[in-house]
């Protein structure tokens, strides 16, 4: 038996070796491929850099805005996340600890939003939020991205919140405590792992989304990051310009690594309890 | 608790009512006002839309790209749950039950495509199968497969079957995890029972193992067959756009295009009714299929 084991362990760590090459690999030679020329792209496309420039950076950075979508990025993605909580959190509190009638229908409503494909709803919202003057604006963009992560929001944090002690709340409301304080200081602070995993999702979530800023967005000066890659993407067709490309794809991808290596359990709990509500 | 009903209520509506007016304008009324809008033939310009009836959905059974954007999305659901749940289960078998010492490395490289923007994934991989620089064919003339060497996503054929590979690859490493959550929670007493009885590891794989994480894996293939019919078209609008000459158009992008590029409203809504109801029915069906009673030993 042990004798066994230790072959097909050999065995075993061949596909997995295999595998965390076609993973590391392709993303290892896009980090190096937007330090390179175009010319060593073309000469060399999957060998190392002969000098390491940052020329890509710039000329993605200032001549095809990734500047200004950047900052975009930063701001829909703070605002949709902050916007999520500030709905969430409520709700889940009085979801999950008070009774009313329609509390479990309620609850229903909108997990089951999770299941149900937004592509339909998107040609409305298009012209909703053109009569409400938000269409080609980021805060709109803010809006109805805090609004599609609010299941998965509500998801977590009631599930979060069920493992909070009852006993506190009740001794806080014997205290002449209101039930807006107790949210705010006693359930708001103790369901903070909660909450930070809910905001590192919906961030990650925010920062990578394309379809709906693709949608929503129009003119080159509000674009998104994703939105202003693609944009390089189709262009590259042309120019061929592929450091250029490769270098605003690292710029998108390394808060999404930092944030990572940061917070590796928290998203992979995140993400696996997520998929596990349907 | 010293509170009047009149506060209770006050604080209840507090907590619910803004959330669910955000929540009811900006996802339940877009639904509906979707259903409504197939009902129409409608360019975007509010005064001209023309009530149709049934027009919208006679024109999608007779469309002849319909067919082929449905079989192209179960064509996707299909091979991405082959591919990702038979890699997946070997993975995470192998990595909980082989006592690999590097087992944790695997397990965050594997698992990090997951959270990579799909607009970065699908340039990383059209790169990847492009025809003179990419990473596929010029690996195909280094061990001398010259003749297999084609524009992947140029070609009719072959479009389609790459867009599966970037899926697998970005898919891996939740459904690993979410199957090694199933495994480890499984007692050793059943293997030391199963191993008594001489059952090869093989054996104990069928009968132990895979019955035990059954749970997890019908979840994992109901939440790929939902993510795929319900977002496939995001990877096909970033690598494809649904070309050369449709051949990767999926319902999603099909939608895309007949409403967001040629302003059929309307049609682009019916298209959208269509998709909802397929996922709906299809997971419904799949639910059924999979039902199984719960194993205990």
């Amino acid at each position: 038996m042990q004798k066994a084991s230790i072959f097909s362990r050999t065995i075993v760590r061949i596909p997995l070796i295999i595998w965390s090459l076609a993973v590391l690999y392709p993303i290892f030679w896009m980090v190096l491929g937007a330090f390179k020329s175009n010319a060593e792209i073309y000469a060399n496309p999957w060998g190392l850099p002969e000098s390491f420039s940052f020329s890509n950076f710039v000329d993605a950075w200032s001549n095809y805005n990734i500047d200004a979508s950047v900052f975009n990025s930063f701001i829909v993605t703070g605002l949709g996340a902050t916007l999520t909580l500030a709905m969430a959190i409520p709700t889940s509190y009085a979801l999950e600890r008070m009774r009313f009638r329609g509390n479990r229908l309620l609850f229903t409503l909108y997990i089951s939003a999770m299941m149900i494909p937004m592509v339909l709803g998107w040609i409305p919202l298009f012209f909703l939020l053109m009569q409400l003057n938000l269409l080609d604006n980021i805060f709109g963009l803010s809006i109805v991205y805090a609004v599609s992560q609010l299941p998965f929001s509500i998801f977590v944090l009631t599930s979060f919140m069920a493992t909070i002690p009852k006993s506190l709340e009740e001794a806080a409301a014997i205290d002449g405590m209101s039930p807006y304080g107790i949210l705010w200081k006693i359930i708001t602070p103790l369901s903070t792992t909660g909450i930070i995993t809910v905001t590192i999702m919906n961030m990650i979530q925010f920062w990578n989304e394309y379809f709906m800023a693709l949608i929503f967005l129009q003119s080159e000066e509000n674009y998104t990051l994703a939105l202003a890659i693609d944009y390089i993407s189709n262009e590259t067709q042309y120019t061929n310009a592929w450091g250029t490309l490769f270098a605003s794809l690292v710029i998108a991808i390394v808060p999404v690594i930092v944030l990572y290596a940061i917070f590796q359990r928290r998203i992979v709990k995140g993400m696996t309890e997520g998929a596990i509500k349907g | 608790m010293v509170q009047s009903k009149r506060q209770r209520n006050l604080f209840l509506a507090f907590c619910l009512v803004p959330t669910f007016l955000l929540f009811a304008v900006f996802t339940l009324y877009p639904l509906f006002n979707g259903l409504y809008y197939s009902f129409f033939k409608w360019s975007g310009a509010s005064s001209l839309a023309e009530f149709v009836g049934f027009d919208n959905y006679r024109r999608l059974f007779s469309d002849d790209i319909i067919p082929s954007t449905i079989w192209h999305d179960y064509f996707l659901v299909i091979t991405k749950v082959f591919g990702i749940m038979i890699l997946s289960t070997f993975f995470a078998v192998a990595l909980t039950q082989m006592k690999i010492k590097e087992a944790p490395f695997y397990r965050i490289v594997f698992f990090f495509p997951n959270i990579m923007s799909v607009v970065v994934i699908g340039i990383l991989w059209m790169f990847i199968y492009n025809p003179s620089l990419g990473l596929v064919n010029s690996g195909l003339e280094l061990i001398g497969l010259e003749s297999w060497t084609r524009p992947w996503l140029g070609s009719e054929d072959w479009a389609l079957p790459s867009l599966v590979l970037p899926s697998v690859w970005a898919g891996i490493g939740l459904f690993m995890l979410m199957l090694m959550g199933g495994i480890s929670n499984i007692s050793k007493s059943y293997y030391e029972a199963a191993e008594i009885d001489g059952a090869t590891e093989w054996q104990q794989f069928w009968k132990v193992t895979l019955p035990l994480i059954w749970p997890q894996i019908k979840i994992s293939i109901l939440y790929i067959i939902i993510t795929t019919l319900n977002g496939s078209f995001i990877i096909v609008q970033v690598m494809t756009k649904g070309g050369p000459n449709n051949s990767t158009h999926v319902m999603g992008s099909y939608l895309y295009e007949q409403a967001f590029v040629k302003y059929n409203f309307g049609y682009g809504a019916t298209i959208g009714v269509m998709i909802l109801i397929l996922s709906l029915v299809t997971v419904l069906i799949m639910q059924f299929l999979m039902r199984r009673e719960k194993v205990e030993y």
